[in-house]
């Protein structure tokens, strides 16, 4: 699990391309979308893509997104318990 | 000026429910559907989405399908008339699209494949074809794309400079909207269903419509465009304002153009797209303009899809069906009228009186769009007639491949090029990285000179609205897109991407930034596009009180510009840049003016400079008021516009200093707008430099600056002082 907290760090800064942001500013628990980091609508949409390409999951309608990327512990909670490429 | 009533005398379409007006009617009347699983280009491994696909295509010849999509629903709407149209105006935003995907999936890199690529092509092939010697206009603002052109077409019929326009969308599938749509998870994997209470996004769709409109003709009409409004809600490149706050002040605007209150609305035809933010949207906007007693109401994209640039004027065409037939087209999908949104939409085909329609279209950016027709001769209002003119100068900027303004000005006062490709970060040096981390080059570009152009007019004047002109807009974003969309088998494609590609992103992302809620269009109408959205600006300024941006920007991108633009596939180097002015109706403490004069189509039209002479007040006026003139001849029309200039040198008589601007700014489509800054510039000193004329300075001694724009359009913009 931290494991992959720390992987979705460096995956959101580089692909959301997060100007002066480290990977270890992203604090696990602080709300993810709509705080300091600027992360809107379109960034989730960027997001849903990188996991269901990296991870295999499909995040597909609102209501699940908006629990999944509630921060950054409840999405890699939700790929650790749902990925089957982490199951294997 | 008399007051111009403008009559739709002929119509045509094509969508995925038939081509030609009786099979659509026939469709509409049954409540058919065109929404099946896509054919038209592989998907696998995942299946097909529903979509508005057109059947039975037959292909005429190389062209691509957005391009026959537009003649077919030409020669439908020209079958009875043989008078070539004075302009011609379209909504596209996809143009040749669907050819360059396929070819660049195979890496084929010949040029010739690309040469219909541009949006602008579509439009200038239909004026070819029926030897419109006036403009060819290319709107791209999104889904709305085709009301704008309507609009444009109607102050253009209004302003008295034309008679007769061919004015409509046109639009193909493609991967680039099938895929970007999908990734933004706004499909209904059902197909559209607006409204309902389980919507879950819309279909795309493609199609073509057009309408021939005729000012003060009403034989042979079949309805009245009474009249369009237009807005942005600088809110959210592509979320619509919540509570539909530019949808709302579009169509107040269209109903106040047309003279008429909202009560006299019989029928409204909905944007209606089915996804779950628009729908609401509109919803919203819709119980706002009728708080009490609503007219019918429909979304027809539930039948049709949603054909992007067509779209609105697709709605035009089936708006104005409904009041010749009397009847009302269905909300074809919605079983379960959602209860949040409040409105009881059409379920069924209903035949009804119906006199006026109010027809709405909204796209990415929040460009919004309303347009209201009615039955001939309905109301004893006609159109306000449109005063055009000089725009007072009240800031400039331009950036070149050595630098924003000033360093442009220095390179060129000492005789020098500024041809290249400025870094990314030198470009945008005013804008903040964190705020466009999302922006690549083109968008950056545009919002960079927005912002230089204010502050060079001290600042003090908030711009309500952008007019931009690109030949190609951001090419970066949709290079990126398709290369995700091929390296991941078609599989995960970059929604970033796709926001960043359609053509009026960087429009809107300048009306975010300056809270620019008035007109925001984009124009891409090649090497003249600059001159288009100055052309646009000035005929929907009437309507604008505070000041606006004109702006005209163009990136190069590798390998896409030597593909698509034959002026650049010879230069050695990519060059780009381009220019923008922060403008307003009356004085300015600069005391200069920026006007277009000319835009005429050099195709079938032998007098095209003897026709520009005569624009220009004739040879004594020319060579009185103009001190220096800078030509633009792109260089893929170096022979043509070469004789073109010798042409208008002998014929004029013209004695004063010329500069062949090209040379020194490089090949790029926008490269005319750099060159009006260049004139202002130059102007705000009354002097050009000695090197550039390799000579001694002129003095301008109070003359303007003409800029000429060569090629296969012949076009004429003055600087001058008051």
């Amino acid at each position: 699990m931290e494991k992959l907290l720390n992987e979705l760090k460096v995956k959101i800064v580089e692909i959301l391309n997060l100007v002066d942001v480290q990977p270890d500013d992203l604090k696990e628990d602080d709300q993810l979308v709509g705080g300091n980091l600027g992360i809107d609508s379109i960034d989730v949409l960027e997001m849903v893509i990188m996991i269901e390409k990296d991870y295999g999951i499909r995040i597909d309608t609102r209501e699940l997104g908006a629990k999944v990327f509630a921060t950054l512990r409840t999405l890699a909670k939700y790929i650790y318990e749902n990925s089957p490429e982490l199951s294997n | 000026m008399t007051p111009t009533r403008v009559y739709i005398c002929g119509m045509g379409i094509v969508s995925s429910l038939g081509q030609g007006i009786a099979k659509t009617k026939d469709a509409l009347q049954k409540g058919l559907t065109g929404i099946r699983p896509l054919t038209l280009f592989s998907t696998a491994p995942n299946l097909p989405l529903p979509v508005g696909e057109v059947a039975g295509l037959i292909e005429k010849d190389a062209l691509p399908r957005t391009h026959q999509l537009a003649l077919l629903s030409a020669e439908q709407a020209m079958a009875e008339c043989e008078i070539a149209p004075d302009a011609v105006v379209l909504g596209v935003t996809t143009g040749g699209m669907l050819t360059t995907e396929s070819h660049l999936k195979k890496k084929a890199y010949d040029t010739k494949l690309y040469r219909y690529h541009a949006t602008g092509s579509v439009a200038e092939d239909i004026a070819r074809r029926y030897q419109c010697k006036g403009p060819a206009l290319t709107v791209s603002t999104a889904c709305s794309s085709g009301a704008v052109a309507i609009k444009i077409a109607l102050h253009m019929l209004r302003s008295g400079i034309v008679t007769r326009v061919l004015a409509g969308g046109a639009d193909s599938l493609c991967r680039l909207t099938y895929y970007g749509f999908d990734a933004l998870q706004l499909i209904d994997p059902v197909g559209a269903r607006p409204l309902d209470k389980n919507r879950r996004g819309m279909s795309v769709g493609e199609g073509s419509a057009m309408l021939l409109l005729v000012a003060n003709e009403p034989e042979n009409a079949v309805a009245e465009v009474l009249g369009a409004g237009i807005s942005c809600d600088a809110h959210h490149p592509v979320r619509p304002h919540p509570r539909g706050r530019g949808a709302l002040a579009a169509m107040q605007a269209a109903i106040k153009d047309a003279g008429i209150t909202a009560a006299d609305i019989d029928y409204v035809n909905l944007h209606g797209t089915g996804t779950l933010d628009n729908d609401l949207s509109e919803a919203n906007a819709i119980n706002s303009l009728f708080p009490q007693k609503k007219p019918l109401l429909s979304s027809v994209k539930g039948a049709f899809g949603h054909s992007l640039a067509a779209a609105g004027a697709v709605e035009a065409v089936i708006s104005a069906i409904s009041i010749t037939d009397h009847m009302v087209p269905a909300n074809t999908g919605c079983s379960h009228p959602d209860p949040d949104l409040k409105l009881a939409p059409v379920i069924e085909p209903s035949n009804r009186t119906i006199d006026t329609v109010l027809s709405n279209s909204f796209g990415f950016g929040g460009n919004n769009a309303a347009v209201v027709i009615s039955a001939c001769d309905k109301y004893g209002s006609a159109g306000i007639p449109i005063a055009k003119g000089p725009f007072a100068i009240l800031g400039s900027a331009c950036v070149t491949g050595v630098g924003r303004t000033k360093r442009t000005i220095e390179n060129i006062s000492f005789g020098k090029t500024c041809k290249g490709r400025l870094p990314i970060q030198d470009m945008s040096a005013n804008l903040s990285a964190g705020d466009v981390r999302r922006l690549k080059r083109f968008p950056r570009m545009a919002l960079s000179l927005a912002i230089a152009a204010h502050d060079n007019s001290g600042g003090i004047d908030r711009p309500s609205s952008v007019f931009l002109g690109t030949g190609w807009g951001a090419l970066s974003e949709t290079f990126d897109f398709l290369t995700r969309l091929y390296e991941t088998g078609e599989q995960f494609p970059s929604p970033t991407d796709f926001v960043g590609s359609v053509h009026n992103a960087a429009g809107s992302q300048i009306a975010i930034q300056f809270h620019s809620s008035g007109p925001n269009i984009t124009m891409t109408g090649g090497n003249y596009s600059f001159e288009q959205s100055l052309m646009v600006a000035d005929l929907l300024s009437q309507d604008i009180n505070e000041s606006l941006f004109v702006i005209g920007a163009d990136e190069s991108h590798t390998p896409l510009s030597r593909l698509f633009d034959r002026s650049v596939s010879g230069d050695a180097d990519l060059s780009d840049g381009g220019g923008a002015f922060c403008l307003k109706r009356g004085q300015g403490a600069l005391g200069l003016y920026l006007n277009l004069v000319s835009y005429e189509n050099a195709a079938n039209n032998p007098e095209v400079i003897l026709s520009l002479i005569r624009r220009l007040g004739g040879p004594h006026n020319i060579n009185s008021r103009y001190g220096a003139l800078l030509a633009g001849i792109p260089a893929a029309f170096r022979g043509d516009g070469e004789r073109q200039l010798q042409n208008f040198l002998s014929i004029s008589g013209y004695k004063n200093p010329v500069i062949d601007y090209r040379k020194i700014t490089g090949e790029f489509a926008s490269a005319s707008a750099v060159a009006a800054v260049m004139a202002a510039k130059f102007m705000e000193t009354g002097i050009i430099p000695g090197p550039l004329l390799s000579g001694n300075a002129l003095h301008l001694n109070h003359r303007g600056t003409l800029i000429i724009g060569l090629g296969d359009f012949v076009t004429a913009m003055e600087v001058t002082p008051q």
